[in-house]
């Protein structure tokens, strides 16, 4: 299962109405200290064989000065070499909210499920989750989000709830209309009471 | 969705054949023979039996194309390699379905001669059941292929609950468990390693049977997942589901693997199925009596506040607080109106709140006033009866008052007691009234909720 390519993915996305933080691919530390144009960036290495990007060290978080940005950009181009291919992706650094997980999975049985649950960090520690079979309708999402655990943390206001539900609708017509698409994880999702960021993209075809 | 099969003929059969009906009684063939004639079946009986003219005094065939007559049904019941060329013959005869209760097919690793007796249901149009399987029961029609000693798995009474499972045995306990509850048997059908028809089948016929109101459902794997959404989507609209998913670990999965050769899923997956399209999920074999029973009594709940009417203070708190910890339910505030009446008509010592503790000596006169006035106030949807009849009051007479008011009620009432003799006498009394009785107050609160549950998803379809 090949993995799609971050601007293709970001741009998947974004046919489907859902938007993702600023991102570009660079080639030198030049390239990234232009395309931070003085505000906070992230540095990602992007490697086929990188699950696990933030326990490993491939992402660094919070860079601001030139000095900070061609230092970080160096050490990953290093790191990479052992992780061919790879290319080092910029994003603008997403200010602060709730870190969500939504993702996709294929099913053999019945097809594509959905899945949303608190993010980041989380995820692997609380598995709190939940799944319902593509397409989901506006109530299924109010479901899901119900159920959590962490449900009452998610859906803090009634606008971050609303932003959810229609990312979800979203992700999963995304789903439902992809056949190509067999797995997803958009980890984290950060959602504030007035805008949200996808910060990272996987989708397996 | 067409229907793939008619299971008609096989739950309400005209004629039914048994292949293998021998002489001996020890013989399963004989054994299901003995059946139909115990339990009074109406229709023709033929047995097949290759070296006997009669079986259990009736007319026997050496096969069942010598069978002047159409076969509605044939149950088979003779050796796992003998099945094919019986079936074969059934073709030709044009009976329309079988059971195959012979085991020694997938289940032993015998995947051929599996796909080999299926081909031939499929090439003749036999809708048929099995191998591997216990085979059905209609308590309306009096057909019933069990062959197990009916010293050991009790007989059940017609009812409204229809029973499906994969499992034999997982059937036949839960089939002697429902035996002994209040609320009876409408149709159970044991579908063993499902080689044609399966759970999607039998579900699609059930929701359609107008004597089926709740279906309980026991399941392994399913093997047409997305035939099983299509039905699912439709049939939680009709009536309740109840289900249980055996291998919710991968231990459990590995044990469904070699038990029944179906292939069972991840059950997140599953259970995300089952809540989306609003079937209730069991956790244990209990759960499937207990929200059984409750679903049985028809009543849903127009609201989620709960009335909890006790003789005893402890049992109503316990009572209280699982219903406040529940996800759903909460306790209901009465009005000043049903307030005042109480305090009017009730003795000082009892204190006007909820949980409505009546004291020790409440007798049915005191149950009765409690029961109306909290049955007409507005602000409760749901009453949990609470009779501890080791308490001088609580007796018959209270039993009688409880089933009395239930009749008329129009929201749903369970009693929550406990005991040994005299209390299981007063139980059965009142399930076999429509009373649903649990022995724990978290059963009970849980049942309560898996009905509001339902209703809710229900309203939220319509």
């Amino acid at each position: 299962m090949p993995l799609l390519d971050y601007m293709q993915a970001k741009k998947l996305l974004a046919r489907y109405g859902i938007g993702s933080i600023d991102s570009k691919y660079i080639s030198s530390a030049d390239d990234a200290v232009k395309f931070a144009n003085g505000s906070k960036i992230v540095m990602k290495l992007i490697s086929g064989k990188a699950i696990h990007k933030s326990r490993e060290g491939l992402v660094k978080l919070g860079l601001e000065s030139s000095e900070e940005i061609s230092a970080a950009y160096n050490y990953l181009a290093k790191r990479g070499k052992k992780l061919r291919p790879f290319k080092v992706l910029a994003q603008k650094m997403a200010s602060d909210g709730i870190e969500i997980i939504i993702g996709g999975n294929t099913d053999k049985q019945f097809g594509k499920m959905l899945l949303v649950g608190l993010g980041g960090i989380y995820v692997e520690t609380f598995h709190d989750v939940q799944l319902r079979l593509c397409p989901i309708t506006r109530k299924d999402a109010l479901n899901m989000l119900s159920e959590l655990k962490s449900g009452k943390v998610i859906t803090y206001s009634g606008k971050a709830t609303e932003r959810i539900v229609a990312l979800l609708l979203n992700v999963s017509r995304m789903l439902a209309t992809n056949p190509k698409i067999s797995e997803l994880d958009l980890n984290p999702v950060i959602v504030r009471p007035d805008s949200y960021d996808v910060v990272d993209i996987r989708i397996l075809e | 969705m067409k229907s793939r099969v008619n299971l008609a003929p096989m739950l309400e059969p005209r004629s039914v054949a048994i292949i293998g009906a021998s002489t001996h009684p020890e013989k399963v063939g004989n054994v299901i023979l003995q059946n139909f004639i115990n339990e009074g079946y109406t229709g023709k009986l033929y047995p097949i039996n290759l070296n006997a003219d009669q079986v259990l005094g009736i007319k026997a065939y050496k096969s069942v194309r010598d069978v002047d007559d159409e076969v509605d049904l044939a149950v088979i019941a003779i050796p796992a390699e003998e099945v094919p060329e019986a079936l074969e013959e059934c073709g030709k005869a044009k009976v329309k379905t079988a059971i195959v209760v012979s085991g020694g097919f997938a289940e032993t690793g015998l995947v051929d001669l599996q796909e080999k007796i299926t081909k031939i249901a499929v090439k003749y149009k036999i809708a048929m059941v099995g191998p591997n399987c216990l085979g059905v029961i209609n308590t309306k029609s009096k057909v019933n292929t069990m062959f197990l000693p009916s010293n050991k798995l009790s007989k059940q009474h017609e009812g409204n609950v229809s029973f499906v499972s994969q499992s034999g045995a997982v059937g036949s306990t839960i089939l002697d468990v429902i035996a002994g509850e209040g609320f009876g048997l409408a149709k159970f059908i044991s579908y063993g390693n499902a080689a044609y028809v399966d759970e999607v089948d039998i579900l699609e016929y059930l929701m359609n049977d107008d004597d089926t109101k709740v279906i309980v459902l026991y399941l392994e794997g399913i093997k047409r997942g997305k035939e099983f959404v299509e039905l699912a989507r439709k049939i939680t609209k009709i009536k309740p589901v109840v289900v249980l998913k055996a291998g919710r670990t991968s231990a459990g999965v590995a044990a469904a693997h070699s038990h029944t050769a179906a292939l069972a899923g991840d059950y997140a997956v599953y259970e995300a199925i089952f809540k989306q399209f609003g079937f209730t999920i069991a956790k244990d074999l209990n759960d499937l009596l207990y929200y059984a029973k409750i679903f049985d009594s028809e009543v849903r709940p127009k609201g989620n506040r709960v009335g909890v009417i006790t003789n005893g203070g402890g049992a109503g708190v316990i009572t209280a607080d699982e219903i406040a910890s529940s996800k759903y339910l909460k306790m209901g505030a009465y009005t000043d109106s049903t307030k005042k009446t109480l305090r009017k008509i009730m003795p000082p010592l009892v204190n006007i709140a909820n949980p409505l503790d009546l004291a020790g000596d409440a007798d049915e006169k005191r149950y009765g006033s409690a029961l109306d006035l909290v049955a007409a106030d507005k602000n409760i949807d749901m009453i949990v009866v609470i009779i501890l009849y080791q308490t001088p009051g609580a007796d018959p007479e209270v039993t009688a008052e409880v089933v009395n008011k239930k009749t008329t009620l129009p929201k749903p009432l369970l009693v929550i007691s406990l005991g040994t003799d005299y209390t299981l006498k007063q139980a059965k009394e009142l399930e076999s009234k429509g009373v649903p009785v649990y022995d724990s107050p978290i059963a009970a609160i849980d049942s309560l909720e898996a009905l509001f549950e339902y209703s809710e998803y229900k309203k939220s379809e319509s």
